[in-house]
């Protein structure tokens, strides 16, 4: 890959996500106050990527649409306890959907699905290759990725999209305990890097 | 106990701990713990959770034509929590042990009290975002500090028991609930607050982890208001649709 070429693209999303993420906060800290428009707004930016992430991780599209009903209430409820200081807006929402889809799949009840989504996730990378396609997100993550060691990127996608605790996805991958912690940690700092995020 | 494992060792759980991928309750405990003491951790945490947020960005679908809808209609009617107490307040006034139960008699049922209602902020502490935890920490640290504070509890009709920390002062209230039968898919915990001529939604129930809820906080208290619990179908309903399970009279 060129790398001129990488990072004049780096910058311009980078730009692109800091006016995007400035919207947010503005509407999240707005809907702190109760104001129903700007969580119609924010509503309308983050569904997509919540009901996808969701999605990704629980599979069966009743509980998806359930959980993520519940996060974007959360959302509602909880936002003046967000703090701009922290992060930006778009990341609290997307770490509250991704924690309360793992909460569902760690849950006993939803046992007997996790025994059915456990058959179907065994290809991580085309599933990533599959949904990473259109948008400029998504061509940003798949490069990112493709620049990952495999086992790296494995254990990221397991671990994230296929909602594995990193004792499981040692075990999926054959790969030590401690390897997988490395790998894990190792392949986000390089992601933080591709993407250019903080 | 503290340090079960080498600092080392911790740290290489980041990665791990911002996927949401550790093995444990007991693990994310130990991290998070980590974490408030290791301002370098928590930075490359936001980081992690910034990189997951691209992940969540890369997956985004098309959801189900219907739940815009449901969800502003359920927004409409639900509570919002209160913004963050300020620290300083919620260190000047430390939680006083013996002086907020005036009529319990009997070290044993205020230990056990005060063991549900600080479990039930351990446990939200590690089951949220931190500075999200902390901040609530803080509002339920400000209920449980302020002076007057009354604790009730009831047995629910289903089994298990609701406690609440009243602060009638305040308006404010902090509910934890233990040993409340799990629900079946689609249905919740629904809070009210019932007085003499409306019905006000005080929020769901969180999951239970070990059979105990994390504390939520209600606000906003009126005189004569009761606080109720009712199973409702997800996510929460207008006004109840079922008997109460708990019924609790709040002398406010």
């Amino acid at each position: 890959m060129n790398p001129s070429d990488s990072d004049a693209s780096k910058l311009e999303s980078a730009d692109t996500d800091r006016r995007g993420g400035q919207e947010l906060d503005y509407l999240l800290v707005h809907v702190a106050r109760g104001d129903t428009d700007a969580f119609e707004g924010l509503y309308d930016r983050l569904v997509g990527p919540v009901y996808g992430v969701i999605r990704r991780v629980l599979r069966d599209p009743s509980q998806s649409e359930e959980v993520t009903q519940e996060v974007l209430l959360e959302v509602w409820r909880t936002a003046a306890r967000y703090d701009p200081a922290v992060g930006g807006a778009a990341t609290w929402v997307m770490t509250i959907a991704h924690r309360r889809a793992i909460d569902r799949i760690r849950s006993t009840t939803a046992a007997a699905g996790r025994e059915q989504r456990s058959a179907e996730v065994h290809t991580p990378h085309d599933e990533v290759a599959e949904a990473v396609e259109a948008s400029l997100d998504r061509e940003r993550v798949r490069r990112c990725l493709e620049g990952l060691t495999e086992v790296q990127r494995e254990s990221i996608t397991l671990a994230y999209y296929g909602g594995y605790t990193y004792r499981q996805v040692s075990d999926l991958l054959k790969v030590t305990l401690g390897a997988i912690k490395t790998r894990i940690r190792d392949g986000l700092i390089r992601m933080r890097d591709c993407l250019g995020v903080s | 106990m503290r340090l079960r494992f080498p600092r080392h060792d911790l740290h290489a759980l980041a990665g791990a701990y911002a996927l949401d991928a550790l093995d444990s309750q007991a693990e994310r405990d130990r991290f998070a713990r980590h974490l408030s003491r290791c301002p370098s951790c928590a930075a490359e945490i936001r980081g992690f959770h910034e990189v997951a947020t691209q992940l969540a960005f890369a997956v985004t679908a098309e959801p189900p034509p219907g739940l815009r809808d449901q969800v502003l209609t359920a927004a409409a009617r639900t509570r919002q929590l209160p913004p963050e107490v300020s620290r300083h307040r919620a260190h000047a006034r430390p939680p006083r042990a013996v002086p907020w139960v005036p009529w319990l008699s009997g070290a044993v049922a205020l230990a056990s009290i005060a063991a549900a209602v600080f479990f039930g902020l351990a446990q939200s502490h590690a089951q949220d975002q931190l500075s999200q935890a902390r901040a609530q920490n803080q509002a339920l640290a400000a209920v449980l500090s302020a002076p007057q504070v009354k604790v009730l509890s009831q047995v629910s009709t289903k089994g298990g028991t609701a406690v609440v920390v009243l602060a009638a002062e305040r308006r404010e209230l902090a509910v934890v609930t233990t040993g409340l039968p799990a629900l079946p898919a689609g249905r919740v915990y629904q809070l009210w607050l019932i007085g003499k001529t409306k019905i006000v939604s005080a929020g769901l129930l969180p999951p239970a982890s070990n059979g105990q809820t994390p504390a939520v906080l209600a606000t906003g208290l009126v005189k004569g208001d009761t606080l109720g619990l009712t199973v409702e179908p997800a996510p929460g309903s207008a006004q109840p649709t079922t008997k109460p399970i708990v019924a609790l009279a709040l002398p406010v």
